[in-house]
């Protein structure tokens, strides 16, 4: 949880705590029971706000069966998963899902044989997803430059713990495993840092996928980016992904997204921390 | 102090002012169940202002609205640029410009080495890691347009029918007659064809946004944003890059254009068709 989220929380956790402290006031008996079963209530509905909102806030909405129009002649549905357009009498549902793909296309340390093998694989694999898939979906990747020096320094400090570390493990009674398992983090770390010293620039990078749906009816169209959103997490289970259905407000920028991206990396982080 | 912070607040202060009253009257004046009530609507409130931490652009609206959807804004997505090489977009007090570049890039894996897919994993990744501004890049699958195709095989198809009803009005000879039916039923078997088979095209491509305070501000940053990106693309891959313009660039943002009207709407025919056969 970043800075804003905490102030968040302990803010909003001071009207429940008061409620608590003053139990007596709110009538006695029944009243009471009530107020503690109220307070419990928001205390949860906080609690799971802050780690899952992309699942308490939709399933308001849906409660009170209340869409959104981000823009003209678009509408997110009350299920906050779909955008929805228009146009001469035909449908568009467009939904995007996660898939982090970092471990085929970001290599920050020397790749293991697995990994290594992963990655041969990887543009065959592609190619075989794109032909088999059978309807429209995009790939993105956004990434943002990172504070080079941040990063160095962050990376220096890590590479200096588990030296630290590695000289502890060395005095253990057992230190062989130990020893080869910190060298092999130490070595991770240093080859980050020898990179960042070859010019290559630190990076965040979000990664996901967008498919759109046509229908005759709204329905038909959010019943076929249901059925495309299924077929992709099949399809891409060759390479091994997470791949989720992103809902809530993540939805909502990535749909901003297709217009204008944020004009820098801190923008984008506050956007995204919960479903990536 | 920003929007979100302000909202937050004001919902925090109406939370414990309600809260406040329910515990702080006395019995006397506030019976039990009208403490409830107003603690209530307190938890409520704070609730609110935790969700406004994430959501503060549709707690407004939907408080203000009370209606269904709730219009977050009634202004259009986007517009192009007079030079129909950008994505205009209004955000607050400032303008923001995104360049699209495409990504040329049309080698295929199977004709690849080992040692090839892994160069071409790894130029795929130093790419991603010139980016310094937020930058998207993209490979999209989208449904082929058919409709000047669809255009070209109707008219020919109507100029067939009526060169065969011609000929049999005119007694005309038996072959020639024939060679008209011929040809009808080709264009309605390629008609039925085109249809039915959905064809589809793979695309690159990155995207960049610059921000001004004037349109033109924030559409010459972008551009020269786009010329970088165009450099690190080429010299990543060894291609020629492009902005992409015009009707190009909205298959790129608009699922209209990813899934063309006509060429859906001759699909849904066909298997409209289909079904009551």
């Amino acid at each position: 949880m970043d800075r804003d989220g905490a102030i968040y929380l302990l803010f909003s956790l001071v009207v429940p705590i008061i409620v608590f402290a003053a139990l007596s006031s709110f009538g006695g008996g029944v009243y009471t029971l009530i107020a503690v079963a109220l307070n419990l209530i928001t205390l949860l509905l906080i609690v799971g706000m802050n780690w899952a909102d992309f699942i308490i806030f939709p399933f308001i909405t849906s409660l009170l069966g209340v869409s959104f129009q981000p823009a003209a002649n678009y509408k997110i549905t009350k299920q906050q998963n779909a955008v929805v357009k228009e146009v001469n009498g035909l449908y568009y549902a467009t939904g995007y899902l996660t898939a982090n793909l970092y471990s085929y296309t970001f290599k920050a340390e020397s790749a293991e044989e697995d990994d290594q093998y992963k990655m041969i694989a990887a543009p065959e694999t592609w190619e075989r997803i794109v032909s088999n898939i059978g309807f429209p979906m995009k790939f993105h990747v956004v990434a943002a430059g990172l504070d080079i020096q941040k990063v160095r320094d962050d990376l220096e400090g890590r590479r200096g713990y588990q030296e630290f570390q590695l000289a502890r493990a060395m005095q253990g009674s057992n230190p062989e495993v130990a020893v080869t398992d910190i060298q092999r983090k130490i070595n991770m770390v240093q080859a980050k840092i020898d990179r960042i010293a070859q010019g290559e620039r630190p990076i965040a990078a979000l990664m996901y996928i967008e498919t759109s749906a046509v229908g005759i009816s709204e329905k038909e169209a959010l019943d076929g980016l249901g059925f495309q959103a299924d077929q992709i997490k099949v399809t891409f289970s060759s390479m091994d992904l997470s791949i989720n259905r992103i809902a809530g407000r993540e939805l909502y920028y990535l749909f901003r997204y297709n217009f204008a991206l944020p004009s820098h990396y801190g923008e984008m982080a506050q956007s995204f921390d919960t479903q990536g | 102090m920003n929007q979100k912070a302000v909202t937050f607040v004001m919902l925090l202060i109406a939370s414990f002012a309600f809260v406040g009253i329910a515990a702080a009257t006395p019995v006397s004046l506030l019976p039990g169940y009208g403490k409830i009530v107003l603690l209530l609507i307190g938890l409520a409130l704070d609730f609110l202002a935790f969700t406004s931490r994430y959501y503060s652009y549709l707690l407004g609206p939907m408080i203000r609205q009370r209606s269904r959807p709730v219009v977050l804004s009634k202004e259009n997505a986007y517009w192009l640029s007079p030079s129909s090489d950008s994505v205009m977009k209004k955000d607050g007090a400032t303008f923001v410009s995104t360049v699209y570049v495409s990504i040329p890039v049309y080698s295929s894996a199977t004709e690849m080495s080992d040692e090839q897919k892994l160069n071409f994993v790894n130029q795929v990744s130093r790419l991603v890691s010139t980016a310094k501004d937020p930058t998207r890049f993209t490979t999209q699958l989208y449904v082929m347009n058919k409709d000047a195709a669809i255009q070209t095989i109707r008219a020919a198809m109507n100029e067939t029918e009526t060169e065969e009803a011609r000929l049999m009005q005119t007694n005309a000879k038996q072959s020639e007659v024939e060679r008209a039916k011929g040809k009808s039923s080709m264009w309605r078997g390629m008609m039925d064809n085109i249809s039915t088979v959905t064809s589809y095209e793979l695309f690159s491509y990155a995207c960049i946004s610059a921000t001004g305070v004037k349109e033109f501000e924030a559409s010459s940053i972008a551009q020269q944003k786009a010329k970088e990106l165009m450099a690190s693309i080429g010299a990543t891959f060894g291609v020629s890059p492009s902005i992409v313009t015009g009707t190009e660039l909205l298959k790129l943002v608009e699922p209209e254009y990813l899934i063309p009207v006509s060429t859906m709407h001759e699909k849904i025919n066909k298997d409209i068709q289909e079904e009551v056969i």
